[in-house]
């Protein structure tokens, strides 16, 4: 069983907006405040860990259940990476087959079993694929596992379309369990007016934009690295931002059942902060 | 509590005491072509509870030589869920063939793999395309019940087997017609009933593919399906769908008679329907109801004494519960020949909401001056009520349903003959209830229950 007090955390947004990048370099900045942290990627990807692992790609939950079976031994699917994070991917079948929802209700489940959740651990993210699609990937949430939630987004309409209804999902879970959103990470996309925005849109779903972090090449070079930033130039500007971003979530109080807004509302907001006349523009043939 | 929607009935999206399997209970029209065998793509339990409901506790018909215990399965678990089951299933295709000698399989699904999205259709094909006799049927369990699932396995059959390998196809064999009739297994007395509609149609004139059961000689008279003159819907409903597919795929017309036979002047009107339809076979459909009527009313002539003399507790009035197809014609038979009255009539099949409204027609013009409604029910509480409710007169009724409708015939003081899905105090061989000589064993049980609830 999970230690009182230990914060079980999901990460969603929409795809490729920057989850498995923000989720890596947020708790390398927690091991820095000597926290104990176990990351368990839910994406067939298994990409989740890769920056924390240096590449070193551990064989993943449902491959070694697929191999082995269920008699398999945590230090098998599980790696330590960067400053102690204890990293595990639950993978996936191949892209059009099989059930990915289901892959990840198996795949903690056997975590469980195996006695991952150790008393001495202050944290477990996980990060999630994509939008949420089905009812396996709100396991995280669904199951009560995760009591936390954090939304990645930048300006862009897409992502905030899909934060809206991540934050659907949530407010329907939350009805039942105790899941709350803890806010959003705005994960720029040097778009105008963006931290208004998201602002903004945080406001209006009743939580707080509790990090903006810019835009950054060092990223990207961290990545070719196979290294978070703080790993990677623990100096760089880029990697303060994601320490400031582990701190604030390490002090945050505040955790809401979000107002998921209308489809109006939301088009009103964007059409406020100018987005729908950038798209319009974009679009004018 | 959230409001359930109801129906007038008062039924929800729940229903206590089955009344017919899941479309993977299909798999039994499979198991009743003589020669084929089912192969079941699905989680552990699901071939063993059609079994046992649809095959076993329904008046013991069994699993013979491709039911039951034999049936190969997948049984899929946890694994095949998150990963897909198409490469299980392969295995258990590739070790069926190796050890099950059948003349065609057909691969059905149940809910796991069609939710998951096994391409059991992809698997099948690299098989076909090796000339294995071998299709693939979608019958994934919430797809329907196994009416439903039988017309996804005949079309099945018919699109990915028949159309391939038959020949000659639209060279019409004159007098030659395919029937479709009752559901195998579900309609307990599916093997004799089969034998005697066969038997009749035979008698008038008819080269006949009955495609189910003992009277079918199996996937080599389903290979001719094409070449029939005609289809012959014989029922309420069930394989309207078929005959519509075979319309548009080799321009068979199809004949639809809703009242499956049962007694003389039923069976006559059935046969001469059939003849008027095609213009055929006129002479020997008049020849043959005069001999089969000559030995109906041999036995009916010493039947009738018993029928004027006896009076200690004949029932007046019936109540039917039962599917679509035995509701109808026991209806039919029951006014009609015997002069009972009507009290209470469900049809309990789950009967296509577009087929209703014709149904009710039919019980409308039960005889020229005898009408009834017709209720559409499957839940066991609704079914109970509305027969406690049900005016019977002074006398108890005959109740004609299923095992479940046992406590309320006691209840009513009334009689029962179980007739539909599930019978479980019936073990059952090659009984019929219709056609010429099913009515006269109908008789023998209906009045043998009545007058033994005395002894
Ligand atoms: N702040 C940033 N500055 C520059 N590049 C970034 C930043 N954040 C993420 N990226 C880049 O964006 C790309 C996508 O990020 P990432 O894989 O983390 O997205 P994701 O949301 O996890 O995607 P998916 O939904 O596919 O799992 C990566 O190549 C990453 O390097
Ligand atoms: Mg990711």
């Amino acid at each position: 069983m999970a230690k009182e007090g230990l914060r079980q955390i999901a990460i969603y947004g929409k795809g490729g907006i920057g989850k498995s990048t923000t989720t890596q370099n947020l708790t390398a900045g927690l091991t820095e405040l000597n926290k104990n942290v176990m990351v368990v990627g839910c994406d067939p990807k298994a990409d989740s860990t890769r920056l924390l692992l240096g590449g070193l790609a551990q064989k993943t939950v449902l491959d070694t259940l697929r191999d082995e079976g269920e008699e398999v031994e945590l230090a098998s699917i599980m790696k330590e990476g960067f400053g102690g994070t204890r990293c595990v991917e639950s993978g996936g079948p191949e892209p059009g087959v099989g059930c990915a929802g289901r892959g990840i209700i198996t795949s903690i489940g056997l975590l469980e079993r195996l006695g991952a959740y150790t008393d001495d651990l202050d944290y477990v993210f996980y990060d999630v694929l994509g939008d949420v699609v089905c009812g396996g990937f709100a396991m995280p949430i669904r199951e009560g596992k995760a009591k936390e939630i954090y939304i990645v987004a930048s300006g862009e309409m897409m992502s905030l379309y899909a934060a809206n209804n991540i934050s659907k999902g949530i407010s329907r879970y939350a009805a039942k369990g105790g899941v709350r959103l803890g806010g959003i990470i705005c994960n720029s996309r040097n778009v105008d007016r963006e931290i208004e925005l998201l602002r903004a849109f945080a406001e209006e779903l009743g939580t707080q934009l509790i990090h903006f972090v810019p835009r950054d090449n060092v990223v990207q070079h961290a990545e070719i690295h196979k290294q978070t930033v703080i790993q990677y130039k623990p100096q760089a500007k880029q990697a303060d931002e994601y320490r400031q971003l582990a701190k604030k979530i390490e002090d945050n109080e505040l955790f809401v059942i979000p107002k998921p807004m209308t489809q109006d509302r939301l088009e009103e907001i964007l059409m406020e902060y100018g987005l729908m006349d950038t798209i319009e523009n974009d679009y004018r043939i | 509590m959230p409001k359930l929607k109801q129906n007038k009935n008062g039924q929800t999206n729940s229903i206590n005491q089955v009344r017919y399997g899941c479309a993977l209970g299909a798999l039994h029209s499979v198991v009743a072509i003589p020669g084929a065998m089912p192969i079941t793509h699905c989680g552990p339990g699901c071939v063993d509870k059609q079994y046992m409901s649809l095959a076993f506790y329904n008046g013991f018909q069994g699993g013979g030589y491709a039911g039951g215990a034999v049936t190969p399965s997948s049984n899929l678990q946890e694994k095949d869920v998150v990963f897909g089951g198409a490469k299980h299933l392969d295995q258990l295709i590739a070790a069926s063939l190796k050890i099950m000698e059948a003349d065609l399989f057909v691969v059905l699904n149940g809910c796991i793999p069609e939710i998951v999205g096994d391409d059991i259709g992809a698997v099948v094909a690299r098989y076909q395309a090796q000339g294995v006799p071998i299709v693939s049927a979608e019958t994934g369990g919430f797809k329907g019940n196994n009416f439903t699932g039988h017309e996804i396995v005949t079309e099945a059959i018919i699109e990915q087997y028949v159309d391939k390998y038959a020949r000659n196809k639209d060279q019409k064999q004159k007098g030659l017609i395919n029937v479709w009739s009752e559901l195998p297994f579900q309609n307990t007395f599916w093997r004799g009933d089969l034998t005697e509609l066969k038997r009749i149609l035979e008698g008038a004139g008819w080269q006949v593919n009955i495609l189910f059961g003992y009277g079918s000689k199996g996937v080599q008279e389903w290979l001719t399906i094409p070449r029939a003159e005609f289809n012959l819907v014989v029922g309420p409903w069930l394989g309207l769908r078929t005959a519509k597919l075979l319309e548009k795929k080799y321009g068979q017309p199809y004949l639809h008679l809703p009242v499956l036979p049962i007694g003389a002047k039923q069976a006559a009107e059935f046969l001469r329907a059939i003849a008027a339809f095609a213009k055929e076979n006129e002479v020997q459909t008049e020849k043959f109801i005069k001999e089969e009527e000559k030995e109906y009313y041999y036995y009916m002539e010493y039947f009738t004494d018993f029928y004027a003399e006896y009076w200690w507790g004949l029932p007046a009035s019936y109540a039917v519960v039962g599917d679509a197809a035995y509701n109808l014609a026991l209806n039919k038979f029951l006014v009609n020949q015997l002069g009972l009255i009507p009290a209470l009539q469900i049809i309990t099949d789950c009967t296509p909401e577009k087929y209703r409204e014709a149904i009710g027609e039919q019980y409308k013009h039960l005889a020229e001056d005898v009408s009834a409604e017709v209720e559409f029910a499957e839940d066991g509480y609704i079914v109970g009520k509305l027969l406690r409710e049900g005016q019977y007169g002074h006398k108890p009724p005959i109740i004609f349903g299923t095992t479940w409708e046992r406590d309320i015939a006691k209840e009513l003081k009334g009689h029962i003959v179980e007739v539909s899905y599930p019978v479980s105090y019936d073990v059952v061989l090659n009984k019929t209830y219709i056609g010429y000589r099913g009515a006269l064993t109908l008789l023998e049980t209906i009045f043998t229950t009545a007058i033994s609830k005395s002894a």
